[in-house]
């Protein structure tokens, strides 16, 4: 932090440029709430907002350029490709799926990716849209699979344990969280009371809960 | 419970394919895998935040660049309006289509949609059918389609060999792998895949050298190689 507060901010100095001095009609935008800035230009396709994300964002991604293409032209040119896309699909951004510096990166990369590729005059084959979902996965799908991961882990590193538990606990184990059934079905089912199921569950639990400590030492 | 991937490309391939620094037909297996993968997705989601993060945290030199010209140049031109961009973002969503193999039909990760529209003909070789897709330079990249209780022949790699499973299931002497997982064997990798007696597998192959058959009478398929490649 310190060293960042010493770097003067030589790229958020606003350039004068004279068509858009007169269109300034509000602050400077806030610390870096570049966010706020692509929402300007996509509302109000104001130039002022949009001069400020260029002027921070260009010489970042010719960097990224250089290191990529090893080449001030080509870098120069994916710079320009990029804001472009930028400024013509401000709309397009949607804060709410991430930030201004993620949507700005990805565009930079898929940018790169298509000027490599027609370089080597590969028109057919892969494009960046193939290898990159334009959007986001559905998350309401994305959520419960990787929760359903998550378990499928777990009972991956349970399993083993799972069968050396004392058959009548297993029995009930298997009852309740394999095949769902409640504790009154277990209790019916199996002719014991409902007590008895609960604490061979807590007791199977505790059993798994310490195999698995175990196997973490 | 559906079916949890077992099989990933692991950090490293994920962060370069984030970057977009892999070749492009590894990528493409590593896209299809993510297609698949909500973890993948997850995962890929972090590693292109962290790596904006870095990029829009960068410190820069002054430079000499005129950046006021191309400034000046791009705001000459009429930002779209919010239809039209979305028209245009839409235009590149394929609608979802499916492959016919052996009287099966498949729907593709949408990785692959594009490209598998324009797949090469199937070519057969017993129970295992391929197709190669329009991808790639320095990999093999084609669709393996196999059969039903279907031995692939016990082989190594002289380069890297890629396989996601697309649909079904295949198991070799390491392990089972079905749909999402993928299989990455170095040239030193020896495996015998085969598919069960119940269930048929579409994959996607992407491969850096030929296979070469390993044992008796297969080594006779050596010369067959290029039907794999």
């Amino acid at each position: 932090m310190l060293k960042l507060a010493k770097v003067p901010r030589h790229d958020r100095v606003p350039s004068p440029i004279p068509d858009t001095q007169a269109s300034m009609t509000r602050q400077e935008i806030t610390n870096n709430n570049w966010e706020e800035a692509l929402t300007f230009v996509a509302l109000q396709r104001d130039r002022s907002a949009y001069a400020e994300l260029f002027n921070y964002f260009a010489p970042r991604l010719k960097a990224f350029g250089m290191k990529m293409f090893g080449n001030e032209q080509q870098a120069l040119e994916m710079v320009q490709d990029t804001m472009l896309n930028v400024w013509k699909k401000a709309a397009l951004f949607d804060a709410s799926r991430g930030c201004a510096s993620t949507w700005i990166f990805t565009i930079a990369r898929n940018v790169r990716f298509d000027m490599l590729r027609k370089k080597q005059s590969r028109k057919d084959d892969v494009s960046a849209d193939d290898l990159w979902l334009n959007g986001e996965y559905p998350e309401q799908e994305a959520d419960t699979d990787a929760s359903q991961w998550d378990t499928q882990l777990l009972m991956d590193k349970l399993a083993p344990h799972f069968t050396s538990l004392p058959p009548a606990q297993r029995e009930v184990m298997e009852k309740v969280y394999l095949q769902e059934k409640s504790h009154q079905e277990v209790s019916d089912e199996l002719a014991i009371p409902l007590g008895t199921v609960k604490s061979r569950i807590r007791l199977a639990l505790d059993r798994l809960r310490e195999a698995l400590d175990g196997a973490r030492n | 419970m559906a079916h949890a991937i077992k099989f990933h490309p692991g950090m490293p391939l994920l962060e370069q394919h984030a970057e977009g620094t892999l070749s492009a037909d590894v990528a493409l297996a590593v896209a299809a895998h993510i297609d698949l993968c909500p973890h993948c997705q997850q995962l890929s989601r972090d590693i292109t935040a962290d790596l904006a993060c870095q990029l829009a945290q960068q410190p820069v030199k002054t430079n000499t660049t005129d950046w006021q010209q191309m400034l000046h140049d791009i705001m000459a031109q009429p930002p779209l309006s919010k239809q039209a961009a979305a028209t245009q973002a839409q235009l590149s969503a394929q609608p979802a289509e499916s492959i016919i193999v052996n009287q099966r039909e498949f729907v593709l990760p949408r990785a692959l949609q594009r490209l598998a529209a324009n797949h090469g003909k199937w070519l057969h070789l017993g129970g295992i059918a391929t197709a190669k897709l329009p991808a790639g330079n320095d990999y093999h990249v084609s669709l393996l389609y196999i059969s039903k209780d279907t031995e692939v022949p016990q082989h190594t790699h002289l380069g890297l060999e890629m396989t996601l499973v697309l649909a079904g299931k295949i198991v070799d002497e390491n392990g089972e792998y079905k749909a999402g997982d993928l299989l990455i064997n170095s040239p030193d990798d020896t495996h015998t895949p085969r598919t069960m007696a119940d269930e048929d597998c579409l994959c996607l192959s992407v491969l850096s050298a030929p296979l070469k058959f390993k044992k008796g009478l297969t080594r006779l398929l050596n010369p067959l190689q290029q039907f794999f490649y």
